[in-house]
C-alpha cells in the first residue's frame, strides 16, 4: 500500500504555502506545546466533551489535538461546491424516493436499493407535500495520493460532530490563542447564526416565534455532549421523546407551565426511531403520532425521518449515474471508487484490492459473508491511504492519517457549508467511513482567508418582539424532575458522609469502647440503616475493626459496589441529566468537586482514618453545589427544584435521626440529644444559648423547631413552605404548601408538648412515633410533587402487533 | 359477482383507564377493479379527539385515530358492503417458467418490492427447500403455485393459539401447525427464497361456504393469505394456503403489503391501560 501524501510536506521536501504561518505560529511556542496540549486536555475535561463524571460509564471521550488542519480559500471553496453538488442530487434523489419513485419505475434506481434497505422508511412517503427533504448534509473526506479529495461517505441521517467542532474551535482559541495571529481563520459562529435563521424559517407559516427543539435520546447516547452543545450554539430546547407529546395533530413540549408548541424538531437520533405508532422503534424511543402531526404540517421534521436511506455505500456506487440523469452534470467531488455487487457488472470490475462492506446497512461484518446468497446486501470499496498530518504525540510532531468531516445547511436557498469541521486523526485498524464514533483524537480544521471577508446570510426573518417573562416559562418537566432529584441526592450524599465521619471518630484511635460510645455508635448505625449505608444486618457494635469494616464497605467499588459508591454515580449521572441548565461555570464547579471528593474517596478505601478525612470533601461538595446554587440560578424554575429536593432530603434525614437519638429508655437520653447536637452541626449553638446544659426541651427547640437553624427542621419546612407558595398555581385543593405548613405547626407543637411535660426525659422519649409520622408526611408530600410537576406518565404500550387478532 | 354485507368489531379493554391512545388502522376495504366497495365506515367509541386518513405506500387506505380522554374500553367496528368478482387465473400452461417470473420480477419495481425480508416474513432457507419440490427446472409458475398451495393445505394443521404473529417461520416450519398469518409468512418466506415475489394480503372469508362446500378455516376472523407474480403482462394471483383456494368471490380484500407488519388491521400505542385483553368478531354474509 502506498503512502498517504503529506498535508504539510510537499514532495520535495519543502512546506506547501498554506502551512508556513500556520506552522510559523507553532514553532514559536516549540518548548511550550506540550503542556498548552496538556491544558487542551484540562479544560476539555472540565467543562467540555471530553468531560467523563466519576460513576458515569462512557466509552473514551475525544481529545482535541493541538495543532489543526489548515485549509486554503480556494481549495475549501472547490470543497463547499462539490458537497452541495452532492447535497442538490442527493436532495433529487430523496423527493423521488419519497414522491413518485420515477427513477425506480424507469429503471434508473435498482429495486433493491430501495426496497431491500432498512432505511427505507414506507410510512415517510409523501410526509411533507414539498420543501427540503435534506436540510443538514455532511461528508465524510480523504485526501487521496493524487492529492484529490473524494468522499468517504455521505451522512444524511442524523451527522454527528458539528457540536464537537464547535466546541473545538472554543478550546483552541482560548488555549492557544497566539495560533490564530499569523493567519486569518475564519469564525464558525456566522454559519451557526445562519443555521438557526434558517431552522426558524422551515416552521410552518402562522407562528410568530418559531420554537426549535433538538431532539436526543438523553443522557445514555453517546453523542450527548454534542446535543447539549449544538442546541446552546443553536438556541434550540434540548428535549428527549418522553418531553413531547402530540396532541390534536400538533408537537408539544411539556413543560411546568403545561404544554408549549414546537414547530421545528431537529432530530439527532435515527430516524427510523422516532414514532413508534408507524415505525418500528420502541415505544420510548420516539413520539407517538410525530409522523401525523408532520403530515398535517405542524410540525417540521430535519432531516426528514427517511434520509438515512440514501447514505448507504450501495447508494454511493449509484450516484455517478444519477448526478448524470438526474442533473445532467458530473460529479465534481467524486466517492472513493465503490461496487455494488448487486449489479453484476460493477461485481464483475471487483479485484482483491476493494474492500467488502455492507451495502445497504452499517450491521457488523459477520466472519464469512455469503455474498452470492444475497449480492445487493454487499459493497466493495476502493481505500486509498488517507494523506498525513502533523499531530503532537509527546514533545514531537508526527505525520497521522486524518479523515475530514464538512458540514452544509441549506439556507432554503441555497446550500452552505460550514468554513470549518472535523478532521479525525486514524488509529490504526479505524473504520474509515460511517458514523463518527464516540471518542477518539480531533482536530479544529481552519479554513484560510486572505481578506477577511466572511459568508453573509440573508437577511434575518422578523420575529416579533418578546413578551417580558419573570415565570418559569417553559422548563421541560424532566427538567424540573432531575433538579429535584439531583438536589435529593447531593443532599443524601452529604448525610451518609457526616454519618460515617460521626461513626468513625467514635472508633479510631484504638482501646475500649466506652459505654456512651456504645449507646452513641447503637444511635449512629440505626442513622446509618436509615440513610441505607449500612444493612440492617451489619448494624450491630461489635469490635472497633469490625465497625470499621461495616463503614468501609460503603464505599466499596466492583460489582458489589457500596451505598457510597452508588450515590456517587447517581449524583454525576444527574448532574450530566440537568447540564443544560446549569451555565459552564456552575457544571465545571459541581463536577469538579465530585470527581475530587471521589477520586479521595476511592483511594481512602482501605483505612477509617483516611475515610474520614475524604469524606470531608464529600460535604465541601454538597457545599459548593449549595453555595452555586444559591448565588447562580435565577430563582424559580430550576432553582426551585434543586431547593426544594434538598429541604425534603434534609427535613427525612433530621426527622429519622432525632427518633433514632430518642429511641432510648428516658434516664439515657442526655447522649442521644449530645449526639444530635453533632449531627445537627449545632452544638455551639447550643453552647452560645445554654452552656453546658443539656435539657430536651432546648435541644428538640433548637433541631426542631427553630426556623433560623438551618440545620433543624423548622428551616426546612419554612423553605418548603415558601417555595410552594411560589410553585401555587390556581387550583387550591392542590395547594402542596398547605401539607408543609402542617408539618410545620406539628414540629412545633412536638416541643411545646416536652417543654409542658413533667418530666421532659420521658416526654422526650415517647416522641419517636410522633417523628415517623412527620417523616410520612414529608414522604406524602414528595410523592405530591412528583404527581403534580413532573407528569408522571403511565408506561406507553403498544396493542395489535402481538397477534391474536388475526387467525 | 357476488354482494357481501361486512361488519369487523374489535374491542380492547383494559384493566386501568387509557389515558391517551393512537390507533392506526388497516380496515378500509380497497377498491379493486374486480373488488367494488359500494359503503364503508368505521366508527370507534368512545369518540377519537382527531382521526386522519390516507393512502399508503402500498396504496391500502389507512386510517388514525387519537384519543384523548381517560377510556377501559375501546371498540372500533368496520361495516361495509362490498361486491367482489376476482376472475379465475390464466389457464397454467400460459403462464412462464418459474425462472424466468424470478429473472423479470428483479427488475420489475412493482414486484421486486415483495422479493426481500420483511420483519414477519424473512427469507428462510428450510422455507425455500420444502416449497423447491413444487418448482422443479423451467414448470409453469402458477402450476408450482397451486402445488404449494394445496401442500401448505395439507401438511399443516390449523391450530388456533399454537402460534403468535411473532413465531418465526422455521417454528412454524418445524412443528407443521399455526393459523392463516402462520401458513402465509410461510409461503411468503418460500417463495421469496426461490426468487419469486410474494406479498401478504389481509381480509376477510365468508363466515358460511357457499352451499355444498366443506366449512373453511380462519373464517369469523381476520384472514389473511398471499398474493403471487405471474409476471410481466399477468399480474397478480391471490391464492389463499389455509383453506387450498384461489380467490374468487368468497374473499374481500383489505389491503397487501410486505407482511402482516405493514397491514395489520388495528395496532396502537397506549398510555397506561395496564393489562389488555382484545376481542375481534368478523361477520362476512352474502345479501
Amino acid at each position: 500500500m502506498t503512502a498517504g501524501r503529506d498535508e504539510m510536506v510537499d514532495g520535495g521536501g519543502g512546506l506547501r504555502p498554506h502551512w508556513r504561518r500556520v506552522l510559523g505560529a507553532f514553532a514559536s511556542l516549540a518548548g511550550e506545546l506540550p503542556e498548552r496540549a496538556a491544558r487542551l486536555d484540562r479544560a476539555a475535561a472540565e467543562e467540555g466533551i471530553a468531560s467523563i463524571l466519576p460513576g458515569t460509564e462512557r466509552a473514551p471521550a475525544w481529545r482535541l489535538d493541538p495543532v489543526p488542519l489548515p485549509l486554503p480559500a480556494e481549495e475549501f471553496a472547490a470543497l463547499e461546491s462539490g458537497l452541495a453538488q452532492r447535497a442538490r442530487l442527493i436532495e433529487a434523489v430523496l423527493a423521488d424516493l419519497y414522491g413518485p419513485q420515477r427513477l425506480l419505475a424507469e429503471g434508473h434506481l435498482p429495486p433493491a436499493l430501495a426496497f431491500a434497505n432498512p432505511g427505507f422508511l414506507r410510512p415517510c412517503r409523501d410526509l411533507v407535500p414539498e420543501g427540503a427533504r435534506l436540510h443538514l448534509y455532511a461528508a465524510d473526506l480523504l485526501r487521496a495520493p493524487d492529492g484529490r479529495w473524494t468522499v468517504l461517505a455521505d451522512r444524511t441521517d442524523a451527522a454527528s460532530g458539528l457540536g464537537l467542532a464547535a466546541e473545538n474551535r472554543r478550546l483552541l482559541a482560548r488555549v492557544l490563542p497566539e495560533a490564530f495571529r499569523p493567519v486569518q481563520v475564519r469564525p464558525l459562529s456566522p454559519f451557526f447564526d445562519l443555521w438557526q435563521d434558517s431552522l426558524q424559517r422551515l416552521a410552518p407559516p402562522g407562528s410568530a416565534n418559531p420554537a426549535v427543539a433538538l431532539l436526543t435520546q438523553g443522557v445514555a447516547h453517546p453523542h450527548w455532549f454534542e446535543h447539549l452543545l449544538l442546541a446552546r450554539d443553536l438556541g434550540a430546547a434540548l428535549v428527549e421523546p418522553a418531553d413531547l407529546t402530540v396532541r390534536n395533530g400538533a408537537l408539544f413540549l411539556k413543560t411546568l407551565q403545561g404544554l408549549q408548541p414546537i414547530d421545528v424538531l431537529l432530530r439527532r437520533g435515527a430516524g427510523r426511531l422516532i414514532d413508534p405508532l408507524e415505525l418500528d422503534g420502541a415505544t420510548r424511543a420516539g413520539v407517538v403520532g410525530l409522523l401525523d402531526a408532520a403530515r398535517a404540517g405542524a410540525v417540521r421534521i430535519v432531516n426528514h425521518p427517511g434520509t438515512a436511506a440514501v447514505e448507504v455505500p450501495g447508494f454511493a456506487a449509484l450516484l455517478p449515474g444519477l448526478a448524470w440523469h438526474v442533473l445532467g452534470e458530473t460529479l465534481a467531488l467524486p466517492s472513493v471508487e465503490t461496487l455494488w455487487l448487486g449489479d453484476p457488472a460493477q461485481a464483475a470490475r471487483r479485484t482483491a484490492a476493494h474492500v467488502l462492506c455492507r451495502a445497504l446497512d452499517d450491521a457488523p461484518m459477520p466472519a464469512a459473508p455469503d455474498i452470492a446468497a444475497r449480492p445487493w446486501e454487499w459493497a466493495a470499496r476502493a481505500e486509498p491511504p488517507a494523506s498525513m498530518a502533523p499531530c503532537l504525540e509527546g514533545d514531537h510532531l508526527m505525520p497521522r492519517a486524518v479523515v475530514l468531516r464538512l458540514f452544509l445547511v441549506h439556507d432554503g436557498e441555497r446550500w452552505r457549508a460550514m468554513p470549518g469541521g472535523l478532521a479525525r486523526v486514524l488509529a490504526a485498524g479505524a473504520v474509515l467511513a460511517g458514523r463518527l464514533p464516540p471518542g477518539g483524537v480531533c482536530k479544529d480544521v481552519w479554513v484560510l482567508t486572505e481578506d477577511g471577508s466572511d459568508i453573509v446570510g440573508p437577511p434575518q426573518t422578523v420575529v416579533a418582539p418578546l413578551a417580558l417573562r419573570r415565570t418559569t416559562g417553559a422548563l421541560p418537566s424532566r427538567v424540573a424532575d432531575t433538579l429535584f432529584w439531583l438536589g435529593r441526592s447531593v443532599e443524601r450524599l452529604d448525610r451518609a458522609a457526616r454519618l460515617v465521619r460521626a461513626a468513625a471518630a467514635r472508633i479510631v484511635g484504638g482501646g475500649e469502647i466506652s459505654a456512651r460510645e456504645v449507646a452513641e455508635l447503637e444511635c449512629l448505625l440505626r442513622c446509618l440503616v436509615d440513610a441505607g449505608v449500612v444493612p440492617a444486618e451489619a448494624a450491630v457494635v461489635t469490635s472497633q475493626a469490625g465497625l470499621a469494616q461495616t463503614l468501609l464497605l460503603s464505599v466499596r467499588g466492583g460489582r458489589e459496589r457500596g451505598a457510597i459508591t452508588r450515590l456517587f454515580a447517581e449524583v454525576a449521572r444527574l448532574t450530566e441529566a440537568a447540564r443544560d441548565r446549569l451555565t459552564g461555570d456552575m457544571y465545571a464547579t459541581f463536577t469538579a468537586a465530585l470527581r475530587q471528593a471521589r477520586e479521595e474517596t476511592e483511594a481512602a478505601g482501605r483505612s477509617i482514618d483516611a475515610l474520614s478525612h475524604a469524606l470531608a470533601t464529600v460535604q465541601r461538595h454538597a457545599a459548593t453545589v449549595a453555595g452555586m446554587a444559591a448565588e447562580n440560578m435565577v430563582r424559580g424554575g430550576g432553582w426551585l427544584f434543586l431547593d426544594l429536593g434538598r429541604r425534603i432530603e434534609r427535613a427525612q434525614a433530621i426527622t429519622a435521626e432525632v427518633a433514632a437519638a430518642l429511641d432510648q429508655k428516658p434516664p439515657r437520653i442526655e447522649n442521644g440529644l449530645r449526639l444530635l447536637l453533632e449531627l445537627c452541626d449545632s452544638a455551639i449553638t447550643y453552647r452560645s444559648r445554654y452552656l453546658t446544659v443539656i435539657q430536651p426541651a432546648p435541644v428538640l427547640d433548637l433541631v426542631l423547631a427553630d426556623q433560623g437553624n438551618p440545620r433543624g427542621l423548622a428551616f426546612q419546612l419554612a423553605a418548603m413552605h415558601t417555595l410552594l407558595d411560589d410553585l401555587a398555581d390556581d387550583s387550591p385543593e392542590q395547594r402542596l404548601a398547605a401539607i408543609a405548613a402542617g408539618l410545620l405547626a406539628e414540629a412545633e407543637a412536638l416541643v411545646a408538648d416536652v417543654l409542658a411535660a413533667p418530666d421532659q426525659a420521658a416526654a422526650a422519649a415517647a416522641l419517636p412515633p410522633r417523628l415517623r409520622d412527620i417523616g410520612g408526611g414529608l414522604a406524602t408530600l414528595s410523592d405530591r410533587i412528583t404527581r403534580r410537576y413532573f407528569a408522571l406518565l403511565p408506561a406507553a404500550q403498544s396493542v395489535g402487533r402481538g397477534g391474536g387478532d388475526g387467525k | 359477482m357476488t354482494r357481501y354485507r361486512l361488519r369487523h368489531v374489535t374491542t380492547y379493554r383494559y384493566a386501568e383507564p387509557v389515558d391517551l391512545a393512537s390507533h392506526l388502522l388497516h380496515l378500509a376495504p380497497r377498491a379493486l377493479p374486480h373488488q367494488r366497495v359500494l359503503a364503508a365506515s368505521i366508527t370507534a367509541d368512545p369518540a377519537p379527539a382527531r382521526t386522519a386518513s390516507r393512502r399508503d405506500h402500498f396504496g391500502n387506505a389507512v386510517g388514525w385515530l387519537f384519543l384523548d380522554r381517560a377510556h377501559a374500553r375501546f371498540e372500533v367496528t368496520l361495516a361495509a358492503h362490498v361486491d367482489v368478482a376476482f376472475p379465475a387465473p390464466p389457464p397454467v400452461a400460459r403462464t412462464l417458467p418459474w425462472e424466468q417470473v424470478a429473472a423479470a420480477a428483479a427488475v420489475t419495481a412493482e414486484a421486486a418490492e415483495f422479493l426481500f425480508d420483511s420483519p414477519f416474513a424473512a427469507v428462510e432457507p428450510g422455507a425455500g427447500a420444502y416449497a423447491a419440490v413444487s418448482f422443479p427446472p423451467g414448470r409453469p409458475v402458477l402450476a408450482g403455485l397451486l402445488e404449494l398451495t394445496g401442500r401448505i393445505r395439507r401438511d399443516f394443521a390449523f391450530r388456533p393459539g399454537a402460534t403468535t404473529v411473532a413465531t418465526p417461520v422455521a417454528r412454524v416450519l418445524a412443528q407443521r401447525a399455526g393459523v392463516c398469518q402462520d401458513f402465509s409468512h410461510l409461503m411468503i418466506s418460500a417463495l421469496r427464497a426461490l426468487g419469486l415475489p410474494a406479498r401478504y394480503v389481509s381480509g376477510y372469508l365468508r363466515t358460511r361456504p357457499p352451499p355444498g362446500q366443506v366449512a373453511r378455516r380462519g373464517a369469523d376472523q381476520s384472514h389473511a393469505w398471499v398474493g403471487s407474480w405471474l409476471g410481466p403482462g399477468l399480474g397478480w394471483v391471490d391464492l389463499d394456503p389455509t383453506n387450498d383456494l384461489v380467490v374468487g368471490e368468497e374473499h374481500v380484500v383489505l389491503g397487501w403489503g410486505r407482511d402482516f407488519g405493514d397491514v395489520s388491521p388495528v395496532r396502537g400505542v397506549i398510555l397506561g391501560g395496564g393489562e389488555h385483553s382484545v376481542a375481534v368478531a368478523v361477520d362476512l354474509e352474502p345479501g
